[in-house]
Protein backbone atom coordinates (compact mmCIF):
# COMPACT_ATOMS: atom_id res chain seq x y z
CA UNK A 1 0.00 0.00 0.00
CA UNK A 2 1.51 3.41 -0.97
CA UNK A 3 0.70 6.37 1.04
CA UNK A 4 -2.09 8.84 -0.09
CA UNK A 5 -3.16 6.71 -2.52
CA UNK A 6 -6.32 5.07 -3.57
CA UNK A 7 -5.68 1.59 -5.51
CA UNK A 8 -8.76 -0.40 -7.33
CA UNK A 9 -8.12 -3.47 -9.00
CA UNK A 10 -11.38 -4.67 -11.65
CA UNK A 11 -11.39 -7.73 -14.05
CA UNK A 12 -12.82 -6.81 -18.06
CA UNK A 13 -13.86 -9.51 -20.12
CA UNK A 14 -12.54 -7.31 -23.06
CA UNK A 15 -9.36 -6.92 -24.58
CA UNK A 16 -6.83 -4.63 -23.48
CA UNK A 17 -6.70 -2.63 -27.37
CA UNK A 18 -10.52 -2.11 -26.31
CA UNK A 19 -10.13 -1.21 -22.90
CA UNK A 20 -7.80 1.23 -23.21
CA UNK A 21 -9.42 2.83 -26.36
CA UNK A 22 -12.87 3.08 -23.19
CA UNK A 23 -10.16 4.73 -20.91
CA UNK A 24 -8.04 6.87 -23.04
CA UNK A 25 -10.78 8.63 -25.73
CA UNK A 26 -13.02 11.54 -24.53
CA UNK A 27 -16.02 10.15 -26.44
CA UNK A 28 -15.71 7.06 -24.40
CA UNK A 29 -14.75 8.57 -21.30
CA UNK A 30 -17.89 10.81 -21.02
CA UNK A 31 -19.91 7.92 -21.04
CA UNK A 32 -17.73 6.82 -17.61
CA UNK A 33 -17.14 9.90 -15.73
CA UNK A 34 -17.60 13.52 -16.80
CA UNK A 35 -20.74 14.92 -18.68
CA UNK A 36 -17.64 16.31 -21.49
CA UNK A 37 -14.35 15.57 -21.81
CA UNK A 38 -11.76 17.34 -24.10
CA UNK A 39 -8.61 16.23 -24.79
CA UNK A 40 -6.17 14.58 -27.18
CA UNK A 41 -4.97 11.32 -25.79
CA UNK A 42 -1.40 11.90 -26.08
CA UNK A 43 1.32 12.61 -24.03
CA UNK A 44 1.75 16.12 -22.53
CA UNK A 45 -1.97 17.11 -24.16
CA UNK A 46 -3.48 19.47 -21.89
CA UNK A 47 -7.39 19.46 -21.85
CA UNK A 48 -10.45 19.89 -19.77
CA UNK A 49 -13.20 17.68 -18.07
CA UNK A 50 -16.56 19.35 -17.85
CA UNK A 51 -19.64 18.96 -15.42
CA UNK A 52 -22.70 20.69 -15.80
CA UNK A 53 -25.29 20.99 -13.15
CA UNK A 54 -28.67 20.37 -14.60
CA UNK A 55 -30.61 22.42 -11.39
CA UNK A 56 -28.33 25.75 -11.66
CA UNK A 57 -27.26 25.10 -15.28
CA UNK A 58 -23.68 25.98 -14.54
CA UNK A 59 -20.43 24.03 -15.81
CA UNK A 60 -17.75 23.29 -13.30
CA UNK A 61 -14.40 23.04 -15.69
CA UNK A 62 -11.82 21.01 -14.47
CA UNK A 63 -8.43 21.34 -15.79
CA UNK A 64 -6.77 17.69 -17.09
CA UNK A 65 -3.26 16.96 -18.71
CA UNK A 66 -2.46 13.23 -20.14
CA UNK A 67 0.88 12.36 -18.53
CA UNK A 68 1.42 9.22 -20.73
CA UNK A 69 -0.65 7.52 -22.86
CA UNK A 70 1.15 4.06 -23.74
CA UNK A 71 -1.68 1.91 -25.71
CA UNK A 72 -2.21 -0.78 -24.78
CA UNK A 73 -0.63 -0.28 -21.42
CA UNK A 74 -1.29 2.54 -19.93
CA UNK A 75 -2.84 5.84 -19.68
CA UNK A 76 -2.02 8.45 -17.00
CA UNK A 77 -3.25 12.04 -16.60
CA UNK A 78 -2.97 15.03 -13.87
CA UNK A 79 -6.60 16.68 -12.66
CA UNK A 80 -7.70 18.56 -9.62
CA UNK A 81 -4.31 21.30 -9.98
CA UNK A 82 -4.43 23.86 -6.86
CA UNK A 83 -3.59 26.37 -9.25
CA UNK A 84 -4.83 27.74 -12.56
CA UNK A 85 -3.06 26.95 -15.80
CA UNK A 86 -2.05 23.12 -14.73
CA UNK A 87 0.37 24.38 -12.45
CA UNK A 88 0.78 23.40 -8.30
CA UNK A 89 -0.15 20.06 -6.94
CA UNK A 90 -2.21 17.70 -8.31
CA UNK A 91 -3.51 14.40 -8.50
CA UNK A 92 -2.12 11.78 -11.02
CA UNK A 93 -4.90 9.30 -12.17
CA UNK A 94 -3.27 6.40 -13.53
CA UNK A 95 -4.70 3.17 -15.47
CA UNK A 96 -1.92 -0.15 -15.80
CA UNK A 97 -3.24 -2.86 -17.63
CA UNK A 98 -2.24 -6.18 -18.07
CA UNK A 99 -3.63 -9.02 -20.40
CA UNK A 100 -5.54 -11.71 -18.28
CA UNK A 101 -6.75 -14.54 -20.41
CA UNK A 102 -8.86 -12.93 -23.02
CA UNK A 103 -9.69 -9.89 -20.93
CA UNK A 104 -7.78 -7.45 -19.12
CA UNK A 105 -6.98 -6.37 -15.38
CA UNK A 106 -6.85 -2.93 -14.83
CA UNK A 107 -5.31 -0.98 -11.62
CA UNK A 108 -6.16 2.18 -11.13
CA UNK A 109 -3.99 4.15 -8.96
CA UNK A 110 -4.57 8.17 -7.85
CA UNK A 111 -1.96 9.31 -5.64
CA UNK A 112 -1.17 12.58 -4.69
CA UNK A 113 -3.45 12.78 -1.83
CA UNK A 114 -0.11 13.31 0.78
CA UNK A 115 1.57 15.81 -1.29
CA UNK A 116 -2.34 17.65 -0.70
CA UNK A 117 -2.22 17.32 2.35
CA UNK A 118 -4.78 14.58 1.62
CA UNK A 119 -3.05 11.89 4.24
CA UNK A 120 -6.48 11.01 5.18
CA UNK A 121 -6.43 8.70 2.12
CA UNK A 122 -4.12 6.83 4.44
CA UNK A 123 -6.86 6.67 6.77
CA UNK A 124 -9.38 5.21 4.94
CA UNK A 125 -6.94 2.25 3.80
CA UNK A 126 -6.13 1.47 7.17
CA UNK A 127 -9.60 1.72 8.46
CA UNK A 128 -10.91 -0.70 5.43
CA UNK A 129 -8.16 -3.38 5.82
CA UNK A 130 -8.22 -3.34 9.70
CA UNK A 131 -4.62 -2.76 9.99
CA UNK A 132 -3.42 -2.48 13.05
CA UNK A 133 -2.52 0.85 14.81
CA UNK A 134 -4.56 3.55 15.23
CA UNK A 135 -6.45 0.64 17.26
CA UNK A 136 -8.31 3.87 19.56
CA UNK A 137 -8.80 5.79 16.63
CA UNK A 138 -10.42 2.62 14.51
CA UNK A 139 -13.21 2.15 17.06
CA UNK A 140 -14.50 5.78 17.75
CA UNK A 141 -14.49 6.52 13.36
CA UNK A 142 -16.12 2.89 13.05
CA UNK A 143 -19.26 4.17 15.15
CA UNK A 144 -19.46 7.53 13.40
CA UNK A 145 -19.19 5.91 9.99
CA UNK A 146 -21.71 3.27 10.90
CA UNK A 147 -24.51 6.09 11.77
CA UNK A 148 -23.70 8.06 9.03
CA UNK A 149 -23.91 5.03 6.59
CA UNK A 150 -27.73 4.30 8.50
CA UNK A 151 -28.78 7.99 8.00
CA UNK A 152 -27.88 8.43 4.52
CA UNK B 1 -15.65 14.55 -8.59
CA UNK B 2 -19.51 15.12 -7.35
CA UNK B 3 -17.90 13.86 -4.24
CA UNK B 4 -17.20 17.38 -2.65
CA UNK B 5 -13.78 17.59 -0.99
CA UNK B 6 -13.47 19.57 1.96
CA UNK B 7 -9.59 20.67 1.31
CA UNK B 8 -9.41 22.52 4.82
CA UNK B 9 -10.48 19.62 6.82
CA UNK B 10 -8.26 16.58 5.16
CA UNK B 11 -5.53 19.12 5.06
CA UNK B 12 -5.99 19.83 9.01
CA UNK B 13 -5.84 16.04 9.19
CA UNK B 14 -3.35 15.14 6.65
CA UNK B 15 -0.38 16.07 9.45
CA UNK B 16 1.32 13.41 11.17
CA UNK B 17 1.01 15.19 14.43
CA UNK B 18 -2.21 16.40 14.33
CA UNK B 19 -3.55 12.97 13.56
CA UNK B 20 -1.92 11.45 16.85
CA UNK B 21 -3.48 14.47 18.71
CA UNK B 22 -6.36 13.35 17.52
CA UNK B 23 -5.44 9.73 18.39
CA UNK B 24 -4.20 10.73 21.98
CA UNK B 25 -7.52 12.68 22.19
CA UNK B 26 -9.90 10.01 21.51
CA UNK B 27 -8.20 7.57 23.72
CA UNK B 28 -7.35 9.47 27.03
CA UNK B 29 -10.59 12.23 26.74
CA UNK B 30 -10.11 15.99 26.56
CA UNK B 31 -6.51 17.36 27.19
CA UNK B 32 -4.39 20.70 26.81
CA UNK B 33 -1.62 22.28 24.77
CA UNK B 34 0.24 21.18 28.32
CA UNK B 35 -0.80 17.52 28.31
CA UNK B 36 -0.61 17.11 25.09
CA UNK B 37 3.24 18.08 24.74
CA UNK B 38 4.29 15.78 27.45
CA UNK B 39 3.22 12.89 25.23
CA UNK B 40 4.23 14.54 21.61
CA UNK B 41 7.81 15.07 20.68
CA UNK B 42 6.84 18.55 19.77
CA UNK B 43 6.83 21.62 22.25
CA UNK B 44 3.48 22.84 23.65
CA UNK B 45 3.77 26.01 21.75
CA UNK B 46 3.65 24.04 18.43
CA UNK B 47 0.92 21.78 19.64
CA UNK B 48 -0.89 24.64 20.61
CA UNK B 49 -0.56 25.88 16.31
CA UNK B 50 -1.46 22.60 15.61
CA UNK B 51 -5.06 22.41 17.37
CA UNK B 52 -5.63 25.76 16.45
CA UNK B 53 -5.76 24.32 12.97
CA UNK B 54 -8.25 21.61 14.37
CA UNK B 55 -10.22 23.69 15.94
CA UNK B 56 -10.41 25.87 12.72
CA UNK B 57 -12.26 22.72 11.00
CA UNK B 58 -14.38 21.78 13.96
CA UNK B 59 -12.05 18.75 14.07
CA UNK B 60 -11.91 19.53 18.24
CA UNK B 61 -13.62 22.10 20.13
CA UNK B 62 -12.28 24.19 23.51
CA UNK B 63 -13.48 24.32 26.85
CA UNK B 64 -11.72 27.11 29.01
CA UNK B 65 -9.97 25.56 32.48
CA UNK B 66 -8.16 28.14 34.49
CA UNK B 67 -5.07 29.16 32.11
CA UNK B 68 -5.37 26.64 29.99
CA UNK B 69 -8.25 25.16 27.77
CA UNK B 70 -9.28 21.52 27.51
CA UNK B 71 -9.78 20.59 23.85
CA UNK B 72 -11.77 17.33 23.10
CA UNK B 73 -12.45 16.10 19.81
CA UNK B 74 -15.78 16.57 17.69
CA UNK B 75 -16.29 12.81 16.38
CA UNK B 76 -19.26 13.93 13.66
CA UNK B 77 -16.77 16.22 12.27
CA UNK B 78 -13.94 13.33 12.55
CA UNK B 79 -16.37 10.98 10.96
CA UNK B 80 -17.51 13.94 8.37
CA UNK B 81 -13.73 13.52 6.96
CA UNK B 82 -13.23 10.00 6.71
CA UNK B 83 -16.84 10.00 4.71
CA UNK B 84 -15.41 12.33 1.97
CA UNK B 85 -12.53 9.85 1.65
CA UNK B 86 -15.11 7.46 1.23
CA UNK B 87 -16.76 9.15 -1.11
CA UNK B 88 -14.03 9.60 -3.62
CA UNK B 89 -13.13 5.76 -3.15
CA UNK B 90 -16.62 4.46 -3.60
CA UNK B 91 -17.09 7.09 -6.90
CA UNK B 92 -13.71 5.56 -8.54
CA UNK B 93 -15.44 1.49 -8.08
CA UNK B 94 -18.47 3.21 -9.77
CA UNK B 95 -16.33 4.29 -12.45
CA UNK B 96 -14.39 1.56 -13.08
CA UNK B 97 -18.15 -0.51 -13.01
CA UNK B 98 -19.08 1.39 -15.81
CA UNK B 99 -15.58 1.18 -17.93
CA UNK B 100 -15.74 -2.53 -17.24
CA UNK B 101 -19.69 -2.92 -18.64
CA UNK B 102 -18.72 -0.07 -21.84
CA UNK B 103 -15.39 -1.88 -22.67
CA UNK B 104 -17.62 -5.22 -22.54
CA UNK B 105 -20.12 -4.15 -24.81
CA UNK B 106 -17.72 -3.13 -27.67
CA UNK B 107 -15.61 -6.48 -27.00
CA UNK B 108 -18.92 -8.39 -27.55
CA UNK B 109 -20.10 -6.34 -30.66
CA UNK B 110 -16.57 -6.73 -32.29
CA UNK B 111 -17.00 -10.36 -31.82
CA UNK B 112 -20.97 -10.45 -33.05
CA UNK B 113 -19.31 -8.21 -36.10
CA UNK B 114 -16.58 -10.62 -36.82
CA UNK B 115 -18.50 -13.93 -36.95
CA UNK B 116 -21.11 -12.33 -39.34
CA UNK B 117 -18.73 -12.07 -41.84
Amino acid sequence: MELGSIERDIHVDASPEVVFEVISRPEHMREWWPDEARFEPVAGAAGELLWRDEQTGETMTVALAVVEADPPKRFSFRWCYTEPDRVGQSLLVTFDLTPAGAGTDIRMTETGFREMGWEIALLEEQYKDHVSGWDHYIPALGRYVARLAATS
Amino acid sequence: MSAAVDDDLWSAIGDPIRRTMIDLLLAGGPGTATSLSERLPVTRQAVSKHLAVLDRVGLVHATPAGRERHYQVDEAQLGRAVAQLSAVGATWDARLRRIKRIAEAIERNRTTDNQGE
